[in-house]
């Protein structure tokens, strides 16, 4: 499990913004205004409001065990047989997010820009770019991620600042029609897609220094990233309007579309397309480097390269696999998703927080007897 | 006749797989196990995919779990 060099703390805190955007915003906006319709925003604020308990209490666990990945936690806390069943479980979620974000992409792709490319050559050429990066190791995906920074930020404020004029105030009324209820399952789903799979990142947190310094820097990030996403929901909804936000599958782009300057540039889509290139390729990269990363650490291999190349066809095969058609894909991500995240991004963390803590307390307690 | 090309393809890919990993393995008898496994589950799978075979689908078994769950949340915030 060898891997070059260590990440800086500044370095993480991108990373975490930029896997908290990833293919949040292309997404979540459909899911919100399904719910909550012209409420959509209030329920992702209430998202970021969940998200930033859930991140606390990963850097609660982070601190516990600092020098961890997740699989290693498992096996410290649990031993190795009830360790071993809990890593297996997450490892198999980092797959499920594998593919489905690859399919994510694949399918943003076919339907704006590649109609006419089959779609497992789409997927294949992404995860080539993903396999390759995580093969280089987790420094050079930080350092790029470094480089794609301004580019997203140029990008988001020409999206915010030329939407501005588009927006009509009167498409967020009646405030908080809908009541508390579905602001709070829109908030749990917000928080499902954008800060729950940060769990995945703790492939990344042995190897980020000084983590005593680092992680109030990772939850600003998570937190600045969740905001991001509640401004383009807002746009959304004051541009698009609540109906066809939920009906668009990816409403953001759709959002994009409406740039007008002063009738003459228009459609600059493909552009801003950009960013959500760099973000959904951090959230595939992540998602991937965590898979392999556990699969060699549970199968105590020595260099987690080795399966990397395999790993990226059978991601690609899965990707092709795992939504048949939209409706399985919404109703999935709808129904499914969200008790599944809950349990593998918050119930494991949890439990694995207290009974390692406890058990830290019992040694501690026994050292001092002895 | 696509099919064939696609199963060719598939199988060159695998080869160059092969190619870039093997030589790197030769001391490492687990790794090469593993490594050897998971291409062999990999090249049939993919092209299994390529011939538009029906592959199972992990979200079904997540589903068989979780749906019940989910659609219990769902109604509570309803």
């Amino acid at each position: 499990m060898n891997d070059n060099g260590k990440i800086h703390s500044r370095q993480l805190m991108v990373l975490a913004f930029l896997y908290t955007v990833g293919t949040t915003v292309l997404i979540i906006p459909a899911g919100l205004a399904a719910i909550a319709n012209q409420d959509a925003w209030i329920g992702a604020i209430a998202g970021v409001a969940i998200g930033v308990i859930v991140v606390g209490l990963y850097a609660l666990l982070w601190r516990l065990f600092p020098d961890k990945t997740f699989v290693g936690i498992c096996k410290a806390v649990f031993g190795k047989w009830f360790g071993t069943l809990l890593a297996v479980i997450h490892m198999f979620g980092a797959f499920i997010g594998t593919a489905t974000v690859l399919f994510y992409v694949g399918d943003f792709f076919q339907l704006h820009f590649l109609p006419r490319t089959p779609f497992a050559i789409t997927c294949s050429l992404f995860a080539l770019v993903v396999v390759m990066g995580v093969r280089m190791g987790l420094e050079t995906i930080a350092r790029a991620s470094e480089l794609m920074l301004p580019w997203f930020v140029i990008l988001f404020g020409v999206l915010v600042l030329t939407l501005a004029p588009e927006i009509h105030v009167d498409r967020m009324l009646p405030v908080f029609e809908s009541g508390w209820k579905p602001v709070v399952w829109a908030g749990i789903s917000f928080a499902g897609t954008a800060y729950m799979p940060i769990v995945f990142l703790f492939s990344v947190f042995p190897r980020v220094k000084s983590p005593d310094k680092a992680w109030p820097g990772m939850i600003a990030a998570a937190l600045i990233g969740g905001m991001c996403v509640v401004l383009i929901t807002l746009l959304c909804v004051l541009v698009l309007g609540p109906n066809i936000t939920s009906r668009s599958m990816f409403p953001s782009y759709a959002l994009v579309k409406k740039i007008n300057i002063g009738n003459f540039v228009q459609r600059i889509e493909a552009i801003m397309a950009g960013l959500w290139f760099v973000t959904t390729y951090i959230k595939t990269t992540f998602y991937y480097y965590s898979w392999v990363t556990s699969l060699s650490e549970i199968l105590r291999l020595k260099n987690y390269r080795t399966i990397t190349l395999p790993c990226g066809m059978i991601m690609v095969v899965f990707s092709l696999v795992v939504y048949p058609d939209v409706v399985y894909w919404q109703r999935w991500d709808s129904t499914v998703f969200p008790p599944y995240i809950l349990t593998l991004g918050f119930l494991f963390p949890l439990l694995l927080w207290i009974v390692g803590r406890w058990k830290k307390d019992r040694s501690y307690e026994t050292g001092r007897k002895t | 006749m696509t099919g064939m090309w696609a199963i060719a393809g598939l199988l060159a890919a695998a080869g160059i797989c092969a190619a870039i990993e093997l030589p790197s393995l030769a001391g490492h008898k687990k790794d090469l196990w593993i490594f050897t496994l998971l291409l062999l589950l990999g090249t049939p799978l993919s092209i299994a995919a390529a011939l538009k075979a029906p592959i199972p689908n992990p979200l079904d078994w997540i589903a068989a779990v979780y749906r019940p769950i989910g659609n219990w949340m769902k109604n509570l915030f309803e």
